[in-house]
């Protein structure tokens, strides 16, 4: 398979400035990027400016997030900031407009503080804001179905906030747990999507929801919900040897139900692919109980450097069954995996889009990659393969996000269904990219 | 104040090629602006960034840039006369004087005599020699550097700031604190570092 990414116009207007990412809704043709204080929301119809978010923080905006399963009429973004606070915010306005992807003109001024509602106004209200954090909110995510919101700071903790006033539309939002196992700043928080596989490995014993986050400390924790509110550590993944600045759960449903594979991706160049060992299902009620069979499963997993103390929390067996190609010759700052395709494309400092794809050899890859040893896979990826680059996508700058995203535009051939990649750089452009496959 | 007695070396003994250089790149006022304020850093970016590949108005205005940077590419002297002007953060000289700078420890690659296309990334790495292995002053100073070289070079080029192997105990936290995008970022945004990092700039001729 050969494939083509070719530059769709950018975006309008430029930005001007550093922008850090570019976050699509996850059904309608709106587009959040995150630069300087504020946010800029473009429509995905006419690649134009649709409305802002301002004011409601005083320094950067590193991360911003859809909050899913609201009903039709409502649109809500959180935000999190340098200022170590986030914020949530709601369209306050005519959603018809919204939904159609049409250009708003919009008033940019808002007030200062969360309480203050301004009546009759189509624009963005600072809702609340979620204080807790030490110091800089570097990511945000929503659980599948929008009920838990993860946010990860520099301060080394991981916040999970729930957000009980949904029933009723109110603004109430509760910690349910704070959760500090790294060693160093947590770059990226991300959960499992909601596919038939996801609750595998729970045996019963959690809850549904599973979040991963990645840190400064090189490793990627898995946690999951041990009865009610009680978030545990269940794996560290170690491998990557440098920060590890994201990862992303994958969306496509996997043959057999399996556990959606893990993407992560890091200052050391490399990007990995990490997958849940599953056990049968009866050898697993026995595994919980004999702190024999933990412990061997976690020799497996090349954990034997985690202190004695630490080893009874981990329950989960996670191996690196693929590292991707190299193409990246500095950081990898962002990676992206289609849920409707299953390519995956990278990007960072070295300002180039790398697009990959999974090879199917035998019509069984899959089977083949959780039974070797992932020592093996570490020297070579015969599972991946790199499809095409594109060198100085943004002229010289850096590129700090990349994210497949759904096409809406009019040069789309199949509205709300075609996939295009977007790519936000420190020139403050938006751009857009057309993807071909033969 | 960590050493209070570092070796000082004159200003005339310093290599530099200061003299040669008649043209400042900005005007007075805003000359520190530009290094404390990422959204100004690059004289030249953002105008370019609306019309990559360049259209041709902006390319009358670059011309200028385009002959020093084409026509004369950066070498290692010349980044050495940016960043050895710089000020100690706690003696009253600068890191040249206190050979916390050293030409010999600057490397620009690929070599400024390979010409490339005028996009093409260039990487400059810069070993810092702190005055004493344990000094505390080591994270600013990098961090100086590092905002001096990207404030003023241009977007292509990629700064790697490092403590030279041995010079100074917690290298690899360092190290890895100042090659953190998003760390230098979230620290340029804080208001007393700033007006530190802007003190030691003072002393930079442009």
């Amino acid at each position: 398979m050969g494939a083509k990414i070719e530059p769709l116009p950018p975006f309008t207007p430029d930005l001007y400035q550093r922008a850090w990412a570019s976050v699509p809704h996850p059904t309608l043709p709106l587009l959040a990027t995150a630069h300087a204080n504020s946010v800029t929301v473009f429509s995905l119809s006419t690649l134009s400016k649709h409305s802002a978010l301002t004011g409601g923080h005083s320094r950067s905006v590193r991360t911003v997030t859809w909050q899913p399963g609201l009903k039709s009429h409502q649109l809500r973004l959180v935000t999190g900031s340098f200022d170590a606070s986030a914020g949530l915010w709601s369209w306050n306005g005519d959603n018809n407009e919204v939904t159609s992807g049409e250009r708003l003109e919009v008033d940019v001024t808002k007030p200062q503080e969360g309480e203050e509602e301004e009546e009759a106004k189509e624009d963005w209200e600072f809702n609340l804001v979620l204080e807790g954090h030490e110091n800089e909110i570097k990511s945000v995510a929503f659980s599948p179905s929008g009920q838990f919101l993860a946010t990860c700071s520099r301060d080394k903790t991981v916040w999970i906030w729930e957000d009980v006033g949904v029933e009723d539309d109110d603004d109430e939002w509760e910690t349910l747990a704070v959760l500090n196992d790294h060693d160093a700043d947590v770059k990226a928080v991300a959960w499992a999507p909601d596919v038939p596989g996801r609750t595998k490995g729970a045996r019963g014993k959690y809850s549904a929801d599973v979040l991963a986050s990645a840190s400064y400390d090189n490793t990627v924790r898995i946690w999951r919900e041990e009865g009610e509110g009680e978030w545990v550590c269940v794996a560290c993944l170690e491998g990557h040897n440098g920060t590890v600045w994201g990862l992303q759960f994958e969306s496509c449903p996997r043959r057999g139900d399996k556990f959606p594979r893990l993407l992560t991706w890091s200052a050391d160049g490399s990007i990995r692919i990490w997958s849940l060992k599953e056990e049968p299902e009866e050898e697993g009620e026995e595994a919980d109980t004999g702190s024999g069979a933990t412990a061997g499963s976690i020799f497996r997993s090349g954990l034997g450097g985690i202190p004695n103390t630490m080893r009874r929390s981990l329950r989960e067996d996670w191996e690196c069954t693929a590292v991707l190609p190299k193409v990246h010759t500095r950081e990898i700052y962002s990676a992206t995996w289609s849920a409707k395709t299953g390519m995956i494309a990278s990007t960072g400092s070295d300002g180039t889009i790398a697009l990959y794809a999974e090879v199917e050899a035998d019509g069984d890859t899959e089977m083949a990659n959780t039974a070797a040893d992932a020592e093996t896979k570490d020297s070579a990826s015969p599972a991946w393969k790199v499809l095409t680059t594109v060198p100085v996508a943004h002229g010289p700058y850096e590129i700090n996000h990349i994210t497949w995203c759904k096409r809406f535009d009019s040069g789309a051939e199949r509205k709300g269904e075609e996939e295009m990649l977007v790519t936000t750089g420190d020139d403050g452009v938006i751009r857009p990219w057309k993807v071909t496959t033969q | 104040m960590d050493n209070a007695n570092p070796t000082i070396l004159d200003v005339s003994q310093l290599p530099s090629r200061r003299q040669k250089q008649t043209k400042a790149r900005d005007g007075p006022d805003s000359k520190y602006d530009h290094i404390l304020f990422p959204k100004q850093a690059w004289p030249w970016g953002p105008k370019n960034s609306s019309s990559w590949p360049s259209d041709e108005e902006d390319e009358a205005d670059d011309q200028d840039q385009d002959e020093e940077y084409v026509e004369e590419p950066i070498d290692e002297q010349e980044i050495y006369d940016l960043i050895s002007s710089i000020s100690d953060p706690e003696h009253p000289n600068t890191l040249g004087q206190l050979s916390v700078v050293n030409l010999p420890d600057i490397h620009i690659t690929p070599s400024p005599v390979e010409r490339l296309d005028p996009q093409a990334l260039r990487t400059v790495v810069v070993e810092l020699t702190p005055t004493i292995t344990h000094c505390s002053m080591a994270t600013i100073i990098g961090l100086a550097v590092r905002v001096r070289l990207e404030s003023v070079l241009p977007p292509n080029y990629r700064v790697d700031v490092r403590m030279k192997d041995g010079s100074h105990d917690q290298d690899d936290q360092l190290n890895k604190q100042l090659a953190d995008k998003e760390r230098v970022a979230a620290a340029l945004e804080n208001d007393s570092l700033k007006r530190m990092l802007g003190d030691m700039l003072k002393t930079c001729a442009f």
